[in-house]
């Protein structure tokens, strides 16, 4: 899924703080399963933010709505009725749902109430971690199942560098070193032999630095 | 035909009578209660919950002792079952098993109860109060001859005591009597007379409890002259914030903070008079010490101790925390006295350190850890229920029946039996149900009633119409808060038709009135401003069902603990604050629904995994309950570890025991053994299982109600000290039975050494096996006995012998054998040395290494977990210790509970245990059980969480976060909460980001009304 966190209140507040009348959104998809942005984030936010401005005296309305996915059209156009009422939306998606709203009510400030960070999955309640890059061109089959693109600090292809200690990067002791878990795994596989292959430097055009990327289905066209 | 005219002369009377009101006995009668039996409770104080209301804490949680307590308490209160007799004495017990006619005298208490509110007014008028050593505050407070024992007594009735009160130690009118005068529901009744009653009950169970030793009688240390010097209970109170001093630990002589604390253990346990140890005072004194430490952490806290027993189930992590975390210092040494410096009245211990020194400590206070002692009275109980008595004056008992007494048909639990802890007196009072219920169950349900409601009335549709009735309850609210514009202004509110004030909404004519009012002006709701749900919700809720209401539209606003009691200085503003909690209760009670309970059949079968002692004991009980059983064991056989042991500590042969136990299982028709067989999975919920076990033949499908684990254990063996290596290395276990199957080889030997705490206890964040310090004695002992000149040493960190096992110790030493001591990180060295076996250990006496060349050397290596509980926790979705033992519900009161309901535990699968222990842990298990099994129906539903499945995104926080693990995401994707497995907690509800989920009755649209009228005003 997709993971995202909320920004600071001081940043949010800031950011509507030239509006009157705001519409929270929420997403009920990756960023509600990763606790972000469902809701009852939605309806915690609001909460606290009208708290802040009666603390303060701001006069400010807030009217909450979550919908199934922000990042489609169809579901983006239920909130018409209450963006019509509004001078600002402050979104609880990611980075894809903020545009996806401002695209369909180009008219109205849309602002992220979220950070997005990455693509992964919860290790346990409460935890999230990063796993994939969307780089475009998967090697996962290579590396027993681990991505040392995502969770390699430095992408490495031929790892582990001479900063793995003890099975842990060098930035971090939390953080393992991935062709540490690659050795290990490839080891079960009985696969380590692949490791004495040099690979090639990979070709990162697909992973967005030949542009954005965009998929086609031509057998999905209307 | 008996009086009650439902028995013939086959049946035996389906009630049980209960003698004693503390823990074990309340458990005793919760289970039987449960079960379809009628209970009489006999409790000889005004007030039920024994000496665990006195505790402030309880080890090895540290979890408050009246906070896990009183909700028992309110259960038994509440038990339509349960008889309540307090303040009562049985005075003869006739008649046989099945069949027994009890006397009983009530004493009387000079108020009636039935009028009695329990508001405490006749207590704060007494004119004697604060005068009258409290028994609750073990001397450290003052009550009056009018008084209510604690806040959470139950019954909550005031009891005047004769020995105090003026009235009668003075003559007549000697005292104007304001009790009396003030008393509004006029319960004082001066002329009242003890009255006597007799009942027939099909088995007793006798659970008086225990003493605390009289501190006085050890004059050397002061106790009693000496006012710094207080026993354990007396501190206890001290750390209480219900005690005397609301949670301060402060020096009697002059009020002052100690800043140096002795405990000194052992006090009235282990000595001459005392042949046994009483098992808790190691841990509760670790507890104070903690506690004190925690209530001024500068405190300097030492403990002396000859050896610290922290023999139970997370106590050996708990004395480490006690050491290294709060730094308790604990001593080896017992200070044989005490002296007082009168300047400073702190007191000076003499004592020897470890390595020989004679040190002089001063102390500013002194905690004396007296030990338990049969209750004085005990001796006349047990003559008035014809059972005999131990030399030390506890329950004779037999190790294969320990719950059984000498009179069949009547069963002892709790410290009556053996000095114990708070679990394993819950776990006797469940097995004392379990061995009552074996002999009564054929008269279940005969003597216990189910109320008849009329048709509940369908307010679907209707506009609310709410009731609001503002109790007074005496002066306790009404001297405080204005009521009657309380009730004024709650006419006021939008939906109320009918408010008004009460005098004590809670007496049984104004129940009545009550009820009228609810007819006569058609109200759908009602509100009750008075005191705290947490006793008086049940009532109400039932008294509006009575009239046809849902008994869910009903609210509670607490005006009087929340309020006029804490207020009691500001009645202006405590008349405000009522205002508004009435407000809020009204604008949530606008917002109720009507909620019912469904009813589902129940499977009334068992399964027991495991057929060891545990097992099978858990399978005849059930068996003998009427209850089918399946008995499933993953070995070719039955016996589990009995078949390795050979003799039990006092001697006797396990094999006839074992084989009795066997062939009554295999002969029982109502069980059903199944052999080679494991558990892949589990399936259900409480009442209605499915298990898959898989056998020889394939796999199979088995209904059933109810499980009870029973996987046992099994002896450590590692690579320490040269074992598999050396032929003359042997376990505790293998020295067993080459002591009873090849006697010759043992009278030959010269030198035995044994290594106590090999294996799980060495390692670090280790566990004491609580029965190998006991079994290696039972060893030494033998071949003392078989080979008098063998010498015998035993190398121990500490010796273990708790309970009754201390005279095996005394009897150790009494026969020659030498005992030394190592410390942690000081293990004793083993080494070959020309084809023999040298152990290198220090001796703590001389302060120098000793070598010893041994031809048997013996490891203690204690009992590790069942292979494969690993695989069956989670098929059974219940959690394991880290060590890998099952983790029930809750240490203290739950001891063979799961939290997942209709699982239970029993035997060394849940902790090492004796031979004895485990069949009362079994026993237990199968009362538990029998509790599920023995319901017709189970009523499900009502305030549990109900899932929304449309906005459920199936982001498993639900599943993740369930404590029972009860949520499911379905074959849809979304989260499925089964109605009769929610426990209605609400966690799930709080953390679900969709919103998805709600709690019935405390749905967000109630909770947050409530917010906001509180709020109304302000915002």
């Amino acid at each position: 899924m997709i993971i995202a966190e909320q920004k600071p209140l001081k940043e949010i507040r800031e950011m509507i703080a030239p509006y009157k009348k705001v519409l929270v959104v929420g997403c009920g998809t990756c960023v509600t399963v990763c606790l972000s942005g469902g809701e009852k984030e939605v309806g915690v936010l609001a909460s606290t933010l009208r708290l802040a401005d009666a603390v303060d005296g701001n006069e400010r309305e807030f009217v909450e709505q979550t919908i199934t996915r922000q990042c489609e059209d169809e579901f983006i156009e239920q909130l018409r009725g209450n963006v019509e009422k509004v001078d600002a939306v402050l979104s609880l998606g990611c980075g894809v749902g903020v545009q996806d709203i401002a695209a369909i009510f180009p008219e109205i400030p849309v602002l992220p109430g979220l950070n997005t960070t990455s693509f992964g999955r919860p290790s346990e309640q409460g935890v999230w971690v990063e796993e994939c890059a969307g780089c475009g061109d998967c090697i996962l089959d290579e590396t027993g199942g681990i991505c040392p693109i995502a969770r390699c600090a430095k992408n490495l292809l031929n790892g582990p560098c001479g900063g793995s200690h003890g099975g842990k990067c060098e930035i971090s002791d939390d953080t393992p070193c991935a062709w540490a878990l690659v050795y290990e795994r490839l080891g079960r596989l009985g696969k380590l032999k692949t490791l004495e292959e040099i690979k090639p430097a990979k070709n990162w055009s697909t992973a967005g630095h030949g542009g954005p990327r965009k998929m086609v289905r031509e057998d999905l066209r209307k | 035909m008996l009086p009650n005219g439902i028995n013939d002369d086959n049946n035996p009377v389906g009630a049980v009578m209960v003698v004693g009101g503390g823990i074990s006995g309340m458990q005793a009668s919760l289970d039987l209660a449960s079960s379809g039996i009628k209970v009489y409770l006999v409790e000889s104080s005004p007030a039920l919950g024994g000496k665990m209301v006195q505790l402030d804490k309880t080890f090895p949680t540290n979890d408050c002792a009246t906070c896990i307590v009183s909700p028992k308490l309110v259960d038994v209160a509440r038990n339509p079952n349960i008889k309540l007799m307090t303040y009562s004495e049985v005075l003869s017990v006739s008649g046989s098993a099945g069949d027994f006619h009890v006397k009983i005298k009530q004493k009387t208490r000079y108020v009636d109860m039935d009028k009695c509110t329990g508001c405490g007014e006749c207590a704060r008028v007494c004119v004697w109060r604060g005068r009258v050593s409290s028994e609750f505050d073990a001397g450290m407070g003052k009550r009056g001859a009018a008084y209510i024992p604690f806040a959470q007594s139950v019954p909550l009735v005031a009891t005047i005591d004769p020995n105090s009160c003026l009235l009668f130690t003075r003559g007549k009118g000697r005292c104007a009597a304001p009790c009396s005068k003030n008393c509004g529901p006029k319960a004082i009744d001066f002329e009242m007379q003890d009255s006597e009653i007799e009942i027939d009950v099909g088995a007793v169970i006798a659970a008086p409890g225990y003493e605390l030793y009289d501190a006085t009688l050890s004059e050397e240390l002061g106790y009693g002259r000496y006012p710094n010097v207080l026993t354990s209970i007396q501190f206890e109170r001290l750390l209480s914030a219900s005690g005397p001093t609301r949670g301060k630990v402060l020096r009697p002589s002059d009020q002052e903070e100690p800043h140096k604390i002795a405990f000194l253990q052992c006090v009235g346990s282990r000595d001459q008079k005392h042949n046994y140890c009483s098992s808790v005072c190691c841990m509760y004194s670790t507890k104070e010490a903690m506690l004190a430490k925690e209530h001024a952490p500068g405190t300097d806290i030492s403990v002396f101790m000859m050896d610290i027993r922290a023999f139970g189930k997370g106590f050996d992590a708990y004395y480490e925390r006690a050491k290294n975390e709060h730094g308790i210092k604990y001593i080896r040494c017992r200070p044989s006295s005490l002296k007082e410096i009168p300047s400073s009245k702190s007191l000076l211990i003499r004592y020897e350190s470890e390595d020989g020194r004679i040190l002089e400590e001063e102390y500013d206070m002194v905690v004396l850890a007296v030990g338990m002692e049969p209750a004085k009275r005990v001796g006349e109980l047990a003559e008035r229920l014809g059972i005999k008595l131990s030399a030390e004056g506890f329950c004779k008992t037999d190790e294969f029946a320990p719950l059984d007494t000498s009179r069949p048909g009547i069963f002892a639990c709790g410290p009556f039996v053996e000095p114990m802890d708070i679990p394993d007196s819950v776990m006797t009072g469940s097995g004392a149900a379990a061995q009552a219920l074996a002999l009564v169950s054929r008269s279940r349900d005969t003597l216990v009633s189910e109320k008849e409601y009329p048709p509940e009335i369908d307010t679907s549709g209707e506009e609310p119409r709410i009731g609001v009735f503002v109790c007074h309850c005496g002066t306790n609210i009404a001297g405080v808060v204005d009521v009657k514009s309380v009730a004024e202004y709650a006419s006021q509110l939008p939906g109320v038709v009918r408010a008004e004030t009460t005098i004590y909404a809670c007496a049984q004519d104004n129940i009545q009135t009550l009820k009228l009012k609810m007819k006569e002006f058609g109200l759908n709701r009602l509100v009750i401003a008075a005191c705290s749900p947490r006793t008086h919700e049940p009532l109400f809720s039932d008294t509006i069902r009575e009239v046809g209401i849902n008994p869910f539209m009903f609210e509670m606003a607490n005006i009087r603990d929340q309020c006029s009691w804490v207020h009691s200085k500001e009645p202006d503003k405590a008349t405000d604050k009522s205002k508004d909690l009435v407000r809020m209760a009204v604008a949530r009670s606008r917002l109720l629904e009507p909620l019912y309970k469904t009813k589902l059949g129940v499977n009334s079968k068992a399964v027991v995994i495991g057929g060891g002692v545990a097992g099978m004991t858990a399978a005849l009980s059930l068996a003998d309950q009427g209850f089918g059983v399946f008995l499933v064991e993953r070995e070719p056989q039955l016996g589990g570890n009995l078949h390795k042991l050979r003799y039990s500590v006092s001697g006797e042969d396990y094999r006839p025991f074992v084989d009795s136990l066997v062939e009554r299982v295999m002969s029982n028709p109502l069980i059903d053994v199944i052999t080679q067989a494991t558990v892949t999975a589990l399936t259900g919920f409480l009442g209605n299982y499915k298990m898959t076990i898989v056998e020889p033949g394939g796999q199979r499908v088995i209904e059933h109600g109810a499980v009870v684990v029973a996987t046992g254990g099994r002896e450590y063996r590692g690579e320490e000290y040269l074992y598999g290596q050396d032929s003359h290395v042997l376990t505790q276990l293998e020295l067993e039975q080459k002591i009873a199957d090849s006697p010759g080889e043992i009278a030959k030997v010269k030198n035995v050494v044994m290594i106590q705490c090999v294996g799980p206890a060495a390692k670090s964040g280790g566990y004491c096996s609580r029965v190998c310090c006991t079994t290696s004695l039972k060893n030494a002992i033998r071949i003392k006995e078989m080979n008098p000149d063998a010498n015998v040493y035993v190398i121990a960190k500490d010796i273990r012998t708790y309970g009754f096992k201390e005279q095996v110790y005394t009897e150790a030493r009494s026969k020659g054998v030498i005992f030394l001591r190592y410390e942690e990180g000081h293990e004793p060295k083993v080494e070959r040395v020309d084809g023999r076996l040298r152990i290198t250990a220090n001796d703590h006496v001389l302060h120098e290494p000793v070598t010893l060349d041994a031809d048997l050397l013996v490891l203690t290596t204690g009992i590790v977990p069942s292979e494969g509980n690993d695989i069956l926790a989670p098929a059974l979705k219940v959690p394991l210790t880290k060590e890998g033992f099952f983790l029930e519900a809750h240490i203290k009161l739950r001891p063979v509970d799961f939290a997942s309901e209709g699982i239970f535990v029993c035997g060394l699968a849940h902790y090492p245990k004796f031979i004895g222990e485990s069949i009362a842990q079994a026993l237990a298990a199968a009362a538990r059980a029998a509790t599920v099994l023995s319901r017709p129906q189970l009523e499900v539903g009502g305030s549990v969480a109900v899932v929304e499945q449309r906005k459920c995104a199936g982001c498993l926080t639900c599943v993740r976060v369930c404590p029972y693990k009860i949520p499911k995401i379905n074959a849809n994707g979304v989260a499925e909460i089964e109605v009769a497995e929610c426990h209605g907690c609400g966690t799930c509800v709080a953390e679900c980001p969709a919103k998805a989920i709600q709690l019935m009755h405390y749905r967000d649209g109630q909770v947050t009304a409530k917010a906001e009228a509180l709020f109304a005003e302000v915002i």
